[in-house]
């Protein structure tokens, strides 16, 4: 048997409007009878919409022939490494002596006006934020100078935007640290404003918005605090950013316990400490597990709390940092405080303030004193409350820390000689210390007292 | 009570490396996820591609300058251009803008636009495998929209046969189709 030529089997196939009527009454005849042929036909008669849709979209061919926003982004990433590589090199000098980059005044100079530069800075404030906030602060004033001035040929306006938002962020952030808040506040507000010029700015938003709420809390302006931290909680959950989202949880659960609310705040704890498990993070564990126990003390499940203590002082005794650990020691010299055994109490208190001592720790150690104190009350020893005022003075006055705090304590030592020192005036003057080591110039309004015939 | 940390310590933006090109995770992540952005754009939030397209263009670039401190690609990204369209369509009060407010969010692709992307993905893919010569071909009839005469009168080839070579590409891309996912024809 002859058969049909591919070519006409193809024009039957897919033209056949182009085969006169006898000669697509031929082939059709043939095809009946030759299996070889229909093949072949079958072949290219094969359903053109299987895949119609997929080869018409310029999105399936990107993979292979790239696009013209494949092509830009690829540049801007390598833009970004490129950048990022030589401001590890021109910034190694600075990054390990900080007090250089404050003299230096790198924006002066041509070559450091890269957004790599202001990256670099930044995450450098970051770094050291907790333990050296003045360094910090240098860094980020950097980064802004050098943010302010990028060059508008190399950089797009969004580009410069983010990256003057984020610098103001992290000013703002080593200000809280530094008790600065109206400044930080005002930080806070630039980063927004500059956040608010590109899109997508949610994520930075939320950072923005969380520490807004970190500031407002330490402020205690705690109703605006929790809206704020609401806030960023929501923006990082739309993120996905859980690690974050964490951060924010932590905040609002802070802000409750400051408000007296610790069986509301003992719910958001415990979320912290399941995401830590979920995620195997342990230091969010303990975080969350130190925090839980402070509420459980103050709500008076005293077996709760010194589960969820000793669970965080397992993981800080493993972890750190040491500062954590000490104050978890601390929280459970508190429980046993709290439980009338003052003698131990007071034994273990004595040991976490020499230790907090030995970390120049001076108004955690303040604080531990004020505990001993409360525990000396009790058992009605004014005289030990007297010498212990007397030693948190000299610790003060050896830390240079000639503030309202030793104010505070000087108030203490008189109330404790004249024995009107009462567990009223302690909560002041523990209050008053937290507030003075952020906020230095901070003065001390000693309580006022009933005149001597309302008594 | 313990400080909340306020943000993440963030690590390097991106690793050095001596060459000139972006880090590889930034063009797998951008192959990886921007078809399923600009689905989301035009589908989710009924913006046209060409309007989409910048608006993956800045999810990407912010994305770019802090891809290590991002815990979850695909939900920031996600979450990137769900605030950006959003933006784009000046939707509510300026403050209600920054976050989308719905849950699930408005941005969640349905299982249909990510197996539509998926499927797309998969083909794109597929175009390794099917000869250069086929790809030239498909892409001009395709992509470029060019006629069959066109192309058969460049080539010095009749139409049919340019018929015949486009079905049998055609027929060769939905074998390797096949083969890759498993479905039998």
């Amino acid at each position: 048997m002859s058969h049909i030529g591919e070519v006409d089997l193809a024009t039957y196939a897919l033209t056949p409007g182009a085969l006169s009527p006898a000669g697509r009454a031929e082939i059709a005849a043939h095809l009946a009878e030759c299996a070889a042929c229909q093949a072949t036909h079958d072949f290219f008669a094969v359903s053109e919409d299987v895949l119609d849709a997929e080869l018409r979209d310029e999105m399936t061919w990107e993979p292979l022939i790239g696009s013209e926003t494949h092509r830009v982004l690829m540049e801007c990433g390598a833009h970004v490494a490129r950048e990022d590589r030589e401001a590890e090199e021109l910034l190694k000098p600075y990054l390990e002596n900080p007090i250089s980059a404050a003299w230096q005044m790198l924006v002066t100079r041509r070559r450091f006006r890269t957004g790599g530069v202001v990256r670099r800075l930044i995450r450098a404030a970051h770094g050291i934020c907790d333990s050296d906030p003045l360094a910090a602060l240098t860094f980020a004033e950097n980064a802004i100078a050098i943010a302010e001035v990028l060059d508008p040929d190399r950089y797009s306006p969004a580009a410069a935007d983010q990256l003057r938002g984020t610098a103001w962020k992290e000013l703002a952030f080593a200000q809280m640290r530094l008790g600065r808040f109206p400044q930080a506040l005002a930080s806070l507000d630039r980063a927004e404003r500059y956040h608010r010029r590109y899109r997508p700015n949610g994520a930075n938003l939320s950072i923005v918005a969380l520490l807004r709420g970190g500031v407002l809390y330490e402020q205690g302006h705690l109703d605006e605090a929790m809206a704020w931290a609401e806030r960023a909680e929501h923006g990082f959950a739309h993120a996905g950013e859980n690690r974050r989202r964490m951060d924010a949880l932590f905040l609002r659960g802070a802000i409750l316990f400051e408000a007296g609310r610790a069986a509301e705040a003992v719910l958001l704890f415990r979320q912290t400490i399941e995401y830590g498990e979920e995620a195997q993070n342990v230091r969010i564990i303990g975080r969350g597990s130190y925090a839980t126990a402070d509420c459980q003390l103050a709500l008076e499940n005293f077996n709760e709390a010194s589960a969820h203590y000793h669970r965080a002082l397992v993981i800080f005794r493993e972890v750190g940092p040491e500062p954590d650990r000490l104050t978890t020691e601390w929280g459970i010299a508190r429980l046993v405080l709290r439980v009338g055994k003052y003698d131990e109490a007071i034994a273990r208190l004595r040991d976490v303030s020499a230790r907090f001592e030995r970390l120049q720790m001076v108004t955690d150690a303040a604080l531990v004193g004020l505990d001993i104190v409360e525990a000396l009350l009790a058992l009605n020893k004014p005289r030990r409350i007297v010498a212990i005022a007397r030693h948190l003075s000299s610790v003060f006055t050896d830390a240079g820390m000639l503030t309202g705090a030793l104010a505070a304590i000087a108030y203490l030592k008189e109330a404790a000689v004249s024995g009107e020192l009462s567990i009223e005036d302690l909560g002041k003057i523990r209050s008053f210390l937290r507030r003075a080591e952020r906020q230095p110039n901070l003065e001390f309004v000693r309580p006022a007292r009933p005149p001597a015939d309302s008594v | 009570m313990q400080e909340p940390r306020s943000d993440m310590t963030p690590t390097s933006v991106v690793r050095p490396d001596e060459s000139h090109d972006p880090p590889p995770a930034f063009e797998e992540a951008y192959l990886r996820f921007a078809p399923l952005l600009r689905k989301i754009a035009m589908k989710k939030f009924g913006i046209p591609a060409v309007d989409a397209e910048p608006l993956v263009h800045d999810v990407f670039t912010t994305y770019f300058t802090k891809a290590e401190d991002v815990e979850q690609p695909e939900r920031y990204l996600i979450g990137g251009i769900c605030n950006a369209s959003r933006q784009h369509l000046r939707r509510g009060a300026a403050t209600s803008e920054l976050f989308c407010g719905e849950e699930p969010c408005a941005a969640t692709p349905t299982d249909a636009i990510v197996l539509e992307v998926e499927r797309k993905i998969l083909i794109g893919r597929l175009f390794t495998r099917i000869g250069s010569r086929c790809r030239d071909l498909l892409h001009r009839y395709y992509i470029n929209g060019e006629t069959t005469d066109a192309i058969a009168g460049e080539l010095g080839f009749r139409t049919t046969t340019v018929l015949m070579f486009l079905s049998r590409c055609r027929k060769r891309a939905l074998s390797a189709y096949h083969a890759m996912t498993g479905v039998r024809q």
